[in-house]
């Protein structure tokens, strides 16, 4: 608390830029063009997608739209209920983000503040569960979905999503690291478990609960395994599974409508990564780390 | 900070002390507050491991009652050639995500580390990090077109070289190489932004202690940077390989295993064995190879984390 700030260092870049040297010059070229070639499949499939068909896929390629046209992306929606399958991609990956939220929360302030026979033990095989690859639970997991009639619902893809051990783990970890007086002064101020833990602990553990939403969500989001398990009809799909049945669609579609509908899944998703890149990164990096 | 300071507003009951664990709550509150999970889990984790371990000594094709086999499945395995076709796939693709992965996520986060431009350093890891959030079945389906003989971009360049580009997807040599490519491109970013947080993790002091040492850029290299690191290149390698030992959606959306099973995996097999042909007992089995696999690298990691990796 009377600890003084030491004094602020003078800005430096006034008084020392190193110059860069000739090596520092062309190691930062190479890293460009790297970053180029990795960009370059995209600006090729947004620049195809704009093409006009008749005029896409020339060869040399077009990074450029050739007679810029939007008739690509209305093909797809006669295909495919797209909007439908946008719908449905949102509502599972928000229902298993929040649901998983809460559960994780809950079990998390369960481990971190609570004494009982059996916790730690619990806990460890919670922790087990992390080897468990999910193509091995899939089998029993679709008996049990076909005998609760939930085969191709979007329940079926929900409903396993909401116990994510690796965020009960990342968030306890969390929670133990908050001074357990906070929860001592809020009880003698006549504060309940509810209000500790939802008013207080997860306000305070903005960054861990940030990292594990993101995770959960990306990980919904993308997911293309189990809706090819539980879902057959098209009005029940998510997009990454709608991208594939459309390509192989019965009648055959055009190239360019494909890269229509793969544009139109992934463009918004890259606008909301360039928002939150920090957060996304950061995510990555603390649960990397520490997982 | 106030709250632990000021002298409580409220003051407790001057009753007789009770005694509590620690400062821990009441017992059964706290199965209240892990129960959901707990349920969760063995709906979903607990009880479907159980079962697919079960499920693994039936012969059950999920319409005539299931068949009791014993380890038939098991010993099936070795005589199953396209099962150790799919294995030594997966392995080779494990083994080159590995290497390709570490060796070249390592190497960009130390040429982006020293960037001094904020536009050159943002481009890059912002180029090298994007594909990772796409979804494999867009990513699939675009390197479809990348690496199509006819009008794909990949071929089209190999040919300005001079070189003859192969058909990537209907030649066995080919096709597993061009999955790991992609993969290449998917997943990079995410070893990437793990090797950029371990390099913040090396002390500078020790960097410039090392120089002042008259310690080459080398020396700091491999006896600094990379003892420092070593948690984290060890975790990369470790997370990887799992990740990369259960690749599926590039596979099945791709080449479905083709051509000649060249790009077979273990999950592809799983996929075919239990989803198409109805072997839910012999394709539980093979889940349980992966599984065990997948256990035997995570063991690994626990136990040689403590004994080789220098820890600060």
């Amino acid at each position: 608390m009377t600890t003084v700030a030491p004094p602020r260092p003078v800005p430096s870049g006034v008084t020392r830029r190193r110059r860069p040297s000739t090596g520092s010059v062309v190691l930062d070229v190479v890293l460009v063009v790297f970053g180029l070639v990795m960009v370059a499949p995209l600006v090729w499939l947004v620049s195809t997608s704009l093409t006009d068909p008749a005029k896409a896929f020339q060869v040399p390629p077009n990074w450029l739209p050739v007679d810029a046209t939007l008739q690509n992306f209305a093909a797809v929606g006669d295909l495919l209920p797209f909007g439908q399958m946008a719908v449905n991609s949102v509502v599972v990956a928000v229902v298993a983000t929040l649901g998983s939220l809460v559960v994780s929360a809950l079990a998390a302030y369960g481990f971190s503040r609570f004494s009982f026979r059996g916790r730690d033990g619990i806990f460890f095989v919670l922790l087990t569960a992390l080897m468990v690859p999910a193509q091995l639970l899939v089998i029993p997991v679709f008996m049990l979905m076909r005998a609760l009639g939930l085969v191709d619902t979007l329940a079926s893809l929900w409903l396993p999503a909401l116990i994510q051990v690796f965020s009960i783990f990342f968030l306890r970890q969390y929670f133990n690291s908050i001074p357990r007086e906070l929860d001592d002064a809020a009880k003698l101020d006549g504060a309940g478990h509810g209000w500790i833990l939802f008013r207080m602990i997860v306000p305070l553990s903005g960054p861990a609960i940030s990292a594990v939403a993101i995770l959960v969500f990306e990980a919904s989001w993308n997911s293309y395994f189990a809706p090819l398990i539980f879902i057959s009809t098209p009005e029940h799909m998510t997009l990454p599974l709608g991208l594939v049945a459309l390509q192989t669609a019965q009648g055959g579609v055009s190239p360019t409508s494909v890269f229509a509908a793969i544009t139109a899944v992934v463009v918004p998703v890259l606008v909301v990564f360039l928002v939150f890149q920090r957060h996304f990164v950061a995510s990555i990096a603390t649960a990397g780390i520490r997982g | 900070m106030t709250l632990t300071q000021n002298p409580p507003a409220r003051v407790a009951p001057a009753a007789p002390h009770r005694p509590r664990a620690g400062g821990l709550g009441r017992n059964w509150l706290g199965y209240l507050f892990i129960s959901p999970a707990l349920v969760l889990f063995l709906v979903f984790i607990g009880g479907p491991f159980v079962v697919a371990i079960g499920l693994s000594l039936f012969r059950w094709d999920m319409l005539t009652p299931p068949e009791f086999v014993g380890a038939d499945n098991f010993r099936l395995l070795f005589e199953d050639p396209t099962l150790l076709q799919a294995f030594g796939n997966t392995f080779v693709f494990a083994l080159a995500s590995v290497v390709t992965h570490v060796v070249g996520a390592l190497l960009l986060a130390l040429a982006a580390n020293r960037v001094a431009g904020r536009v050159v350093s943002y481009f890059v890891r912002t180029a090298v990090f994007f594909p990772f959030i796409i979804s494999w079945a867009a990513v699939a389906l675009l390197w479809q077109y990348m690496l199509d003989p006819a009008f794909g971009l990949v071929n089209h360049y190999i040919e300005r070289l001079g070189l003859t580009p192969p058909d990537w997807f209907l030649d066995p040599s080919w096709a597993l190489p061009a999955i790991i490519g992609i993969d290449f491109w998917h997943t990079l970013g995410f070893t990437f932004i793990i090797m950029l947080a371990g390099l913040q993790t090396v002390p500078q002091q020790l960097v410039e202690a090392a120089r002042t040492d008259g310690a080459n850029r080398r020396q700091v290299f491999w006896n600094v940077t990379v003892p420092m690191m070593s948690p984290t290149l060890f975790f990369a390698t470790v997370i990887t390989f799992i990740g990369a030992f259960q690749i599926f959606d590039p596979v099945q959306i791709i080449t479905s295993g083709g051509p000649d099973d060249a790009t077979t995996t273990l999950v592809m097999y799983l996929y075919e064995q239990g989803f198409q042909a109805f072997q839910i007992g012999y394709a539980s089995t093979v889940a349980i190879v992966v599984f065990v696999v997948i256990m035997l690298v995570t063991l690994l990691q626990f136990w040689a984390s403590r004994k080789w990796v220098y820890q600060q």
